[in-house]
């Protein structure tokens, strides 16, 4: 978001002797790193939780867990995609309930097979994310304002068409399917979850698409002037977005056996801080071209452990949102304060 | 000469024609709708909506934004009813919290965004749902009844054929617009938006600058919210949670630009006056809520497009830059 | 001038270092300048000129050293306490509010008010008389977006002078002014001193230098080079080296070009979207064509036309003899091997949070992944590997950020991108701008040799004797056109004439 202040780091012009701390900033760069005080504080919470609050290690509650897991970390990976463009999508809810309406419309009202529909739903997600990649592109204003205004687009029309009805009566193979247990504790859309994450992981780490969108993103003008179709390269980053919301979005209605448009909120608004607090969690930059995959995956769990942790506890839903702000609050002032400490330590060398 | 050609070129002429030319169509189409019922709904609403509006367009001015303007008039509507209805602390007193605690949302915001150097989105949406989680969780989400008489009489009565509550919202109007145009500081607030490191550069601190904004932000959401409050006569905790479209649309179509140096107060309440407007006509001709929804992202989306069309022939949009 | 300033202040800078992430920009510089002095500040791009000046006007704080105003030691920590010390500066960076009227950008310090709100007929009166100070004849309500860039620069300084500041610093103030400005402007200057005004002069223009001021003081590498030095008595040359630290380079003598058969890149009457009219040129294989101008003339408008980043609204573009029509960067980029070195390393010509390896390969990505676009970091590895040796690029490892490497080595590797991707037409722009000595000579060579190698060269330089050094042929851009093409025999003194000449002829 080039508008808005960053750290203005002064320019730096370093000598050629980075040789020597290059080694200790590799270790620095492995403890210091997200992962690491992720698992830590993973850990750290669970055996908390597990020892104060009541039922926290039961079959039931750590079911729930690898549910909202699954979902809210696809909901966090869809976000991850386009935070790669330095930009965000404030209408990936909207267009995640737009597109699991879409595919209920489609089982229900035109009474397509299941993976038709779900074909479907997943395509009409990513165009709803292309449009608002076009729209970035061509116009050259920032995502935050075009989303914000598509978002509402979105979601109108659709209550619009849909009239507000959802779709309750979904084929008995879907219903069950949100419904199985895995070994009693493992809910299926936890693992769909992670075939995303499998999938993106090799995306950013393996192929010439990734890279390219990951370069795009860190420096726009750069990658343009190194030859990279950088317009393209952000409308498929919307695009990946959509695809993926539209996914968490019939993944959602899953777990509730019906889709309904209210189910995430007011325009879909209800995602943002889930779709936000595992990527940045997990190290993802804000700026662009900076990801991890299983940071934001870890920063799910992380968040999904400590607001099933304190439910138990019994504080009460309402203060579980103050402390998901609060946790994200203290997680990007805890990676500020970790970039000042490395600068400063690489100056005092 | 001077004067009117720069009329002319401002933002607010196409605006006030648009407001004009709607109301008249609507008024031909529609001829109940110049019946002072329908006006007066429309000042009522317009006094609100242009506060918060303009809550916002004083953080785009520096080119930030704030998630957590409706979760902080939240916050105060709550505290301003609980202030009365839990300690029964008297009107005037329960304003001057309703007002600290506004204000200090907004330094809060302000504060962290220029420690950390990150972008006020995030901050933003960090705090909005701090703000947000302690209004419920203080309510249990149930609304505070004990709201004083005087306050429901001042969000209900009328002076003459116009409502109360707009001897609050004019004044913040003119003042802020005063204050932007005129005022040093406002002079300032928008010469850092509009180039950060120039405006450092010559003396202007960025510290200053942006916890200002913020807080200004911060204290036109808590007058917004207490409004809301007289207006509804009960301090709900879902006051607030339709802000946030309609605080971007407003400043948007009134001319202002997102990454900064610019805001039209003008502009903003005719961007205001267009909103409401859309929102009566389509009652009016009896078409779906819904459509409102559309019509006003279509309308955020074209008047930013205009905005950027317009910075660009003037010449401050960089030419080659891509994003 | 409205306020005869008693004394001016009396300049000290006594052992002053400072670092930056691994990179020591200053190391115990020293510097004096005395009341009323016109006092130049010489050193090439990097040498740490501006963050001596940013020390002075209280951006950057000194690790070490002290900075004295008449015998009293001064920390500044904003720019806002300077500016009050009584501090004036003119930095390189445009640093105008471009939204602002010119007469709100003059008295944004300090604006006159009348009951507490901004007066802007006192503005305006106050901006006028700076304005006619260096005989700018702009109405003072005019939106500095509306300026040109000469007039920008002029209304800078006039923003200076309305400090009425007793020490004004001037970070390259001329670099687009005509001659004529540049002679208003030294008018004023020397009346200012006269009145006691104490001035640092940075210039890159030697005989700007030599016309205006009385003493020097260069830096090298963040080090004293000379220390407050008289200019009497000097020569061109004395400057020259102590700025680099040995004679002018002597000129090589690279073969020139066959120019046998079509040029490899070849413009016919070119128009750009920015604003080029009638650009014909021609870059033949195993030549260097040389590009001149000013700042603002449109010389890396031009390059960025070329590689597709704007568009060509008019007249023919020929690669190896072949009409083209360039669609995009990557249509230049990909299918007509064009490639360009951007001035801007930091800001768009590397991506300096990826690492080497990436920055290098991301020409050659799309090409890399045969199956389903599979890349692996070794397929990566393999490509950029060898461009460490050829063009010794010191890095730690491949793995090493760009961000974390000197500027030699950072343009190195914008080079490398374009050898990997096989580029027959490289356009390198200020290839030397921020670069020690050493990376500096090793650079032209590389340009020699790449040239030799077969590719068609453009150099954009603004560094004369460097481009007279290297190229076959020069080109001199003013205004968005081409004034003059010639062959160039690195001959200094001709080539510089003949290049003056079309510029201000």
């Amino acid at each position: 978001m080039a508008a808005l202040n960053t750290v203005q780091t002064p320019s730096p012009r370093p000598g050629e002797r980075d040789a020597a701390s290059a080694a200790s900033r590799r270790l620095s760069g492995i403890f210091g790193s997200n992962l690491v005080g992720l698992l830590i504080a993973i850990a750290v919470f669970v055996l908390l939780f597990g020892f104060f609050a009541n039922g926290f290690l039961s079959k039931v509650n750590l079911y729930s867990i690898s549910r909202s897991i699954g979902i809210d970390g696809v909901i966090g990976l869809a976000m991850m995609t386009v935070l790669v463009t330095g930009g965000l999508n404030l209408g990936l809810g909207a267009i995640g309930v737009c597109s699991a309406m879409g595919v209920g419309w489609a089982l229900q009202s035109l009474g397509l097979p299941i993976a038709v529909s779900m074909i479907f739903g997943v395509l009409l997600g990513a165009a709803l994310g292309a449009v608002n990649g076009l729209i970035v592109v061509t116009t050259r204003l920032h995502s935050f304002v075009v989303t914000l205004a598509t978002m509402s687009i979105f979601f109108g029309t659709m209550i619009l068409l849909s009239g507000a009805n959802g779709f309750n009566a979904l084929p008995r193979v879907l219903t069950g399917f949100g419904r199985i247990r895995m070994y009693g504790v493992v809910s299926p859309l936890l693992l769909i979850m992670l075939l995303v994450a499998a999938l993106l992981f090799y995306l950013y780490r393996y192929t010439a698409l990734g890279r390219e969108m990951l370069a795009a993103g860190a420096n726009p003008f750069a990658a343009k002037l190194s030859g990279l179709p950088v317009e393209r390269l952000f409308v498929c980053c919307h695009a990946l977005c959509g695809g993926i919301g539209a996914i968490a979005g019939v993944m959602a209605s899953l777990r509730n056996g019906a889709i309904v448009p209210s189910m995430a909120g007011p325009l879909g608004a209800d995602w943002l801080l889930p779709a936000f607090l595992a990527p940045v969690l997990g190290g993802t930059l804000l700026t662009g071209g900076g990801v991890s995959v299983s940071g934001a995956v870890l920063g799910c769990v992380f968040v999904e452990i400590i607001t099933r942790g304190l439910y138990m506890l019994q504080i009460g839903e309402f203060w579980i949102q103050t402390a998901l702000g609060l946790v994200l609050l203290g997680a990007i002032l805890l990676e500020r304060g970790r970039a000042a400490m490395a600068l400063q330590r690489s100056i005092g060398r | 000469m001077n004067a009117f050609r720069r009329m002319l070129r401002s933002d607010s002429l196409g605006l006030a024609l648009v407001v004009l030319l709607g109301g008249a169509a609507l008024s031909i189409a529609r001829p109940e709708f110049l019946t002072a019922y329908n006006i007066d709904v429309i000042l009522v609403g317009f006094c609100l909506t242009v506060i918060y509006a303009l809550g916002q367009g004083v953080i785009i001015a520096i080119g930030h934004m704030n998630l957590a303007l409706g979760a902080t008039g939240c916050l105060v509507a709550v505290s301003f009813g609980g202030a009365m209805q839990v300690w029964g602390l008297p009107v005037w007193a329960a304003v001057i919290f309703g007002l600290l605690i506004g204000m200090f949302c907004g330094f809060v915001n302000g504060w962290l965004t220029h420690k950390s150097g990150l972008t006020s989105f995030i901050i933003t949406l960090a705090t909005m749902s701090i703000f947000k989680g302690i209004s419920l969780g203080i309510t249990e989400a149930q609304p505070f009844y004990g709201v004083a008489e005087s306050v429901k009489a001042f969000g209900s009565d009328r002076w003459g054929p116009l409502p109360e509550t707009l001897l609050v919202a004019l004044p913040i109007v003119i003042g802020l617009a005063v204050f932007l145009g005129r005022m040093i500081p406002g002079r300032q607030m928008l010469a850092f938006g509009g180039n950060p490191s120039a405006a450092e550069l010559s003396g202007i601190s960025r510290a200053r600058m942006v916890i200002l904004a913020h807080t200004l932000s911060g204290l036109l959401a808590a007058i917004a919210g207490m409004m809301s409050v007289a207006r509804l006569q009960l301090a709900s905790p879902a006051i607030g949670d339709e802000w946030l479209i309609a605080s971007f649309a407003a400043p948007v179509i009134g001319g202002a630009v997102l990454s900064g140096g610019h805001l039209s107060v003008l502009g903003t309440c005719l961007g205001v006056l267009i909103v409401s407007l859309i929102n009566q006509a389509l009652v009016m001709l009896a078409v779906d809520p819904f459509y409102v929804q559309v019509l006003l992202g279509a309308l955020i989306l074209g008047a930013v497009g205009l905005n950027r069309l317009r910075e660009s022939r003037m010449g401050n949009a960089p030419v080659l830059r891509l994003s | 001038m409205s306020r005869q300033v008693k004394s001016g202040l009396q300049v000290e800078v006594r052992g002053v270092s400072k670092a930056f992430v691994g990179v020591q920009a200053l190391d115990n510089v020293n510097l004096t300048v005395g009341a009323g002095q016109i006092h130049a500040l010489l050193g090439e791009n990097g040498a740490g000129k501006s963050t001596l000046i940013k020390i002075l006007t209280g951006v950057h704080q000194p690790d070490s050293g002290k900075v004295l105003l008449d015998g009293r030691e001064m920390a500044f920590r904003t720019p806002r306490e300077a500016i009050a010390a009584g501090i004036g500066v003119v930095h390189q960076e445009r640093n105008l509010i471009t939204r602002f009227s010119v007469a709100e950008n003059i008295t944004l310090e300090d604006p006159p008010t009348r009951f507490g709100l901004f007066d802007e007929a006192a503005a305006v009166a106050a901006t006028r008389k700076w304005l006619d100070l260096l005989h700018l004849d702009t109405d003072p309500r005019t939106p500095v977006s509306r300026l040109s860039v000469a007039q920008v620069q002029l209304v800078e300084i006039a923003k200076a002078l309305s400090l009425e500041s007793r020490f004004l610093l001037l970070d390259e103030p001329t670099s687009s002014l005509t001659p004529h400005e540049t002679g208003t402007l030294f008018a004023v200057l020397r009346r200012l001193a006269a009145d006691g005004v104490t001035i640092v002069f940075v210039s890159h223009k030697l005989e700007e230098v030599f016309e205006l001021c009385t003493h020097v003081t260069v830096l090298r590498d963040g080090r004293n080079a000379c220390d407050s030095r008289p200019l009497a008595g000097m020569t061109r040359a004395d400057v020259v080296r102590l700025m680099i630290g040995r004679d002018e380079r002597a000129f090589a003598a690279p073969a020139i070009g066959t120019r046998s058969g079509p040029p490899a890149l070849e413009l016919r009457g070119v128009a750009t979207g920015l604003g080029h009219k009638d650009i014909t040129l021609q870059a033949h294989a195993g030549e260097i064509l040389g590009l001149y101008g000013l700042v603002g003339a449109g010389r890396s408008e031009l390059a960025r036309a070329i590689i597709g980043a704007v568009p060509i609204t008019a007249g023919e573009v020929r690669i190896d003899g072949k009409p083209e029509r360039i669609r995009d960067v990557a249509d230049a980029v990909r299918r007509l091997g064009i490639g360009y070195v951007s001035e801007d390393r930091k800001g768009d010509g590397l991506i300096l949070a990826h690492d080497v390896a990436a920055n290098i390969a991301a020409t050659v990505w799309h090409r890399l992944g045969k199956f389903l676009g599979f890349v692996s970091d070794r397929m990566q590895n393999t490509t950029a590997a060898p461009f460490l040796t050829s063009l010794d690029i010191r890095t730690p490892s491949l793995a090493q950020r760009v961000g974390n490497l000197s500027g030699g080595n950072q343009q190195k590797v914008s080079v490398a991108k374009w050898l990997a991707a096989g580029s027959k037409v490289l356009i390198v722009d200020e290839p030397t701008v921020g670069i020690d000595i050493r990376s500096k000579a090793y650079l032209h060579d590389l340009i020699l040799k790449l040239a030799r190698d077969g590719a068609a060269v453009i150099v954009i330089s603004s560094d004369m004797p460097e481009l007279v050094m290297l190229a076959d042929r020069i080109a001199v851009m003013k205004g968005f056109r081409l004034v003059d093409t010639f062959d160039n025999a690195r001959e200094y003194t001709a080539a510089s004439q003949r290049i003056m000449q079309a510029i201000h002829g």
